[in-house]
């Protein structure tokens, strides 16, 4: 019996050897491919079943998880009776539900808390913060810290970020210079919220750029984080030689309307990449940096079109009126239509009597295209 | 007590919201999209209304704008609650004429305030138009 | 003598077929790796990513919606209402009222409070003439801008215009009567906002088939797998073109092509590139070479990133005619793109472009339906001459089967991997049953329409692609999506 299937088998491959190279490939690929499809749909019933399970799961504990953070944190008898949170008792029983022992409740029950602390704060969110704690499940999020996988840790970090859990500078400065983007990104928003002594140290001695969509984030943990010492962002304008970092420490220059370092900002004018320049402009505006509107003007002629328009732009926004004859100029006898617009909307920007006068001098005067664009940008419908 | 709608598309923070105004005496209705909301403003009268800005259907700016054209529910107060903090948005919620803008994570405390003190101008503006009568 | 030439022929074209037959495969089996790589590390960062940070953020950049609609009166309302509620903080949205002849203009106009207003801009982009520009009176609708224009007799004309009254430093490209989700923007602006040292210029995302979608209003409220064939094959057809094909080059930086039914792209670029040709039968794919163009040739770092998530539900053509239309246009703006960038082929100027995109387009998507065409009538000659080894025939033709079915059920499980968007087993049973019969019923249809546009094109006939087509997509409830890829195979 074995033999014969054996010698079959034989048989069968020295036929298969004596087909030509093309026929033998052939064969050897359709086996592969039958093989692959039947793998590849038994896989996809595998994972629908999964996320069947899953979302049953997930059905069924999702009532449970909310019914105790209502009723252990939103409902809380003693919120805003002056208690204070850490006095602030559960009930043990309710916390002891042996659900929350199963490690995959205990992932739900951090995302919901997340998805709570996203949409509360005060004594809700700090109760939320207290509850995550009571339960032990920061032990869930440094155990993921441990994980090898990048996107584990990134989860961990930001869930500890989250909930204002701090991380020791040995776990979390060699993160900040990981050679992944994400995972160093996710690490300094953590060490800037939860480091109480010098939050924005990596400013000094990040050399990767900063990327705009961490860029939000971070933004977000410093406008929003309590207690966070706000430092002169000046300092990096001047000494730092990472791009990034400048032109976001402009954007917190500007947020902050930190007037003291407009002689910082002013000293980029003089640098030579003209996207750096605008974005230095732009935050002069920001400022109303009226010291800085001579030089401006000064430089005005010399600068690409993004930065001429960006000078105007900060025109409008100082509008100091000192300056009105040079936008004037500009919204006349410029070639361009985008500095004429840019020209027309600084000086209605500027909104004094002088200004308004001056408009419709303009009006009478200039061409049926500049009439336009006044009625364009005095129109209160149009916005951009 | 008071009448209250609270319009939000995400279901965990209606709920929250529902839940802590309820527990404050507030009679409260929900609607969970912009639809939802236009049937239920159309059916009920409200003293205050409590809306996200993007949701489906329609957005919250459109909710007070709606509100504040309509005679007969102008006067209801409007709390506009929402993640969106740049300040074009926050202006133009109340040029419609929101009269509080909440940004998220708001602080529990604070909003029941605000409704308070919502509820008390609104009976002390109705006392003026009944006297003026 | 005549005997040794047709065993010569036979052999040089066998030999060319075997080639280009193993490279094809070849390229399938990388892309089904490379695709698979690149959705592995989306789902990654997905895992952790929190896109409301950009929702509730100042530092979200600017981004105009432009959204051409002819003769949509009867969905313009509810189409117009959903784009208006993007979950994005700085946004507008520009309605291109593209000459339309029935109401659509009024019954925006009515509903949305719009009046005219004195609208200057700058004519960065020729088109037709403009005849008014709408703002809401209303503050509610501020983020919207109408304008009313002439029939330009295509969508790039009607996009021009739309990109030269965008206030934003981006755009997103699409079609009034897309179903987009409401996260499209903050999704699509990611890749951008993402990338290290290369300039995104554009980038996109996965479409489908809206047909047995439930809708509400422009929202959606039911995904489901379409049930007419037609559809359905598409459906698949889409999925592997975008969640295999597109995925996969993107992850290599080589996207062939961003969907005209939805793209985000950098105005700056885009119009210094010329903006979309109007003479184009593939506006979107030929505007992407262009911006190649141009950023090669002025040194731009440039790169072209898509995401498998589906963000876009377009209504397939369900009648084999308009169909035929359809993908008769697409083959025509295939070969016409191709004639006109045929410069940059292998022209290492072009980098990737010049030496993955444009080769593979050139020969495994224009050409691979002329060589199946001549193959058959290969095979049916030696068919005649009785000069066919059967055997070795039909194992190879299993061999193309089995490994065609092995390409598109990868696509399927990739597809699931992303998303579950079919939420019964029916519906993806019913995508299933398309990858075994699609070889025999669906493609034999494609490679007959491309060789039908190739001959229109080369033959230069008028194609009537309008007013009158779009009017009558519109009667069947269907429209004209853009090429996903220009076809699939």
């Amino acid at each position: 019996m074995w033999k014969d299937l054996v010698d079959l088998l034989f048989q069968a491959y020295e036929q298969f050897s004596l087909l030509p190279l093309f026929i033998e490939i052939a064969l050897a690929f359709i086996v592969i491919a039958i093989v692959a499809t039947i793998v590849a749909y038994g896989v996809i019933m595998y994972k629908r079943y999964r996320s069947y399970v899953h979302e049953k799961r997930v059905a069924f504990i999702s009532p449970i998880i909310e019914e105790l953070i209502t009723e252990q944190v939103l409902l809380n008898e003693n919120l805003g009776k002056d208690v204070l949170i850490e006095e602030i008792e559960f009930d043990q029983a309710a916390l002891a539900n042996k659900v929350y022992k199963k490690p995959f409740v205990r992932q739900i029950l951090i995302d919901t808390l997340i998805q709570y602390r996203k949409n509360f704060r005060g004594e809700v969110g700090d109760l939320l913060r207290k509850l995550y704690i009571d339960m032990d499940l920061q032990k869930d999020s440094f155990a993921k810290m441990k994980s090898m996988r990048w996107e584990r840790k990134i989860k961990a970090v930001v869930e500890l970020t989250q909930m204002d859990i701090s991380i020791s500078d040995v776990t979390i400065l060699p993160l900040t210079n990981s050679t992944n983007p994400s995972l160093r990104a996710a690490a300094r928003n953590a060490y800037i919220q939860l480091s109480k002594n010098e939050p924005f140290k990596f400013f000094d001695i990040a050399t990767e750029p900063l990327l705009p969509w961490d860029q939000l984030e971070m933004f977000k943990i410093i406008t929003t984080t309590k207690d966070i010492a706000i430092p002169n962002f000046s300092r990096w304008v001047s000494y730092s030689s990472n791009k990034s970092v400048v032109s976001f420490c402009l954007k917190l220059i500007a947020h902050y309307d930190q007037q003291s370092a407009i002689p910082a900002v002013m000293e980029l004018l003089n640098n030579k990449d003209h996207y750096f320049r605008a974005d230095a402009i732009a935050c002069l505006g920001k400022l109303s940096a009226e010291v800085a509107e001579e030089k401006m003007v000064r430089i005005y002629n010399h600068q690409p079109l993004n930065c001429q328009i960006e000078i105007l732009k900060a025109m409008g926004s100082i509008a100091s009126g000192k300056y009105l004859e040079f936008l004037k100029t500009e919204f006349l006898y410029s070639s361009n239509f985008d500095i004429r617009m840019n020209a027309a909307r600084a000086i209605i920007r500027h909104n004094t009597q002088h200004s308004r006068l001056l408009v419709e001098e303009l009006m009478e005067m200039t061409h049926e295209e500049n009439q336009l664009i006044i009625k364009h940008c005095l129109n209160p419908l149009i916005k951009y | 007590m008071s009448n209250i709608l609270v319009i939000e598309d995400d279901d965990i923070m209606l709920k929250a919201i529902r839940n802590i105004l309820r527990k404050d005496g507030h009679e409260v209705l929900t609607a969970k999209d912009g639809k939802e909301a236009f049937e239920k403003l159309d059916n009920e009268q409200y003293d205050v209304v409590i809306t996200d800005l993007m949701m489906p259907y329609a957005n919250g700016l459109e909710v007070v704008s709606r509100l504040r054209a309509n005679t007969e529910k102008r006067h209801v107060g409007i709390i506009v609650c929402s993640s969106v903090g740049n300040e074009e948005t926050i202006t133009e919620a109340f040029r419609l004429g929101a009269d509080d803008y909440l940004k998220k994570p708001i602080m529990a405390g604070e909003l029941m305030i605000r409704i308070r003190k919502l509820l008390a101008n609104r009976s002390s503006n109705l006392k003026l138009v009944t006297k003026k009568k | 003598m005549g005997a040794t030439f047709i065993e010569y022929a036979s052999w040089f074209f066998e030999t060319t077929v075997f080639i280009y037959g193993v490279g094809l495969l070849l390229i399938y089996a990388i892309l089904a790796i490379l695709s698979f790589a690149n959705i592995r590390l989306f789902l990654r960062k997905e895992s952790y990513t929190d896109y409301k940070v950009i929702v509730g953020s100042p530092l979200a950049p600017g981004i105009s919606v432009i959204a051409p609609a002819f003769n949509e009166g009867l969905t313009i309302i509810s189409n117009v209402r959903s784009l208006l509620t993007f979950d994005y903080p700085n946004y507008e949205v520009i309605i291109i009222n593209d000459g339309s002849t029935d109401d659509t203009l009024e019954k925006v106009i009515k509903e949305f409070s719009l009046v005219k207003v004195d609208f200057a801009y700058d004519v960065k982009l020729t088109s037709k003439p403009v005849r008014g520009v709408y703002k809401s009176s209303d503050e509610a609708y501020a983020k919207l801008l109408v304008v009313d224009k002439e029939n330009g007799k295509a969508k790039a004309d009607a996009t021009n215009v739309g990109i030269n009254v965008s206030a934003f430093p981006y755009f997103l490209c699409t079609d009034v009567d897309c179903i987009l989700h409401t996260q499209t923007l903050q999704m699509l602006v990611k890749p951008i906002m993402e990338e290290e040292k290369k300039r995104v210029i554009a980038t996109g995302a996965t479409l489908r088939m809206a047909n047995s979608c439930e809708v509400d209003e422009g929202v959606l409220i039911n995904i489901k797998a379409p049930r007419p064939l037609l559809a359905r094959f598409q459906e698949l057809e889409y999925i592997r073109s975008f969640v295999l094909g597109k995925m996969g080059w993107s992850y290599i930086n080589a996207v062939p092509n961003v969907s005209g039914g939805l793209g985000l792209f950098d105005k700056e670029i885009s119009i210094k590139a010329g903006g979309y040709d109007p003479a184009s039968f593939g506006e979107d794919m030929e505007l992407r070479m262009r911006m190649s163009r141009y950023v090669y040739d002025n040194k731009i770092d440039a790169s072209v990133r898509y995401i498998p998530t589906t963000l876009c539900w377009t209504e397939g053509p369900t009648s084999v005619k308009i169909f035929m239309r359809q993908r008769t246009r697409w083959a025509r703006g295939l070969l016409q793109l191709m004639l006109a960038h045929k410069k940059m082929l292998f022209n290492p100027a072009y980098g990737r472009v010049g030496f993955i995109v444009f080769p593979y387009n050139f020969f495994f998507e224009l050409l691979a339906p002329v060589i199946e065409f001549l193959g058959i009538i290969y095979y049916i000659f030696l068919i005649y001459f009785g000069l066919v080894n059967w055997p070795y025939a039909i194992i190879l033709l299993i061999f193309v089967y089995t490994y065609s079915v092995m390409i598109s059920t990868l696509s399927v499980l990739w597809d699931q991997l992303t998303f579950q968007y079919y939420k019964t087993w029916g519906d993806v049973a019913r995508i299933a049953a398309m990858v075994f019969i699609e070889m025999i019923i669906y493609h034999p249809l494609i490679v007959v329409f491309s060789i039908r546009g190739y001959y229109f094109q080369l033959t230069n006939r008028k194609h009537s692609w309008g007013n009158m087509q779009r009017a009558g997509f519109k009667k069947s409830k269907s429209t004209l999506p853009q090429s996903p890829t220009t076809q699939a195979t």
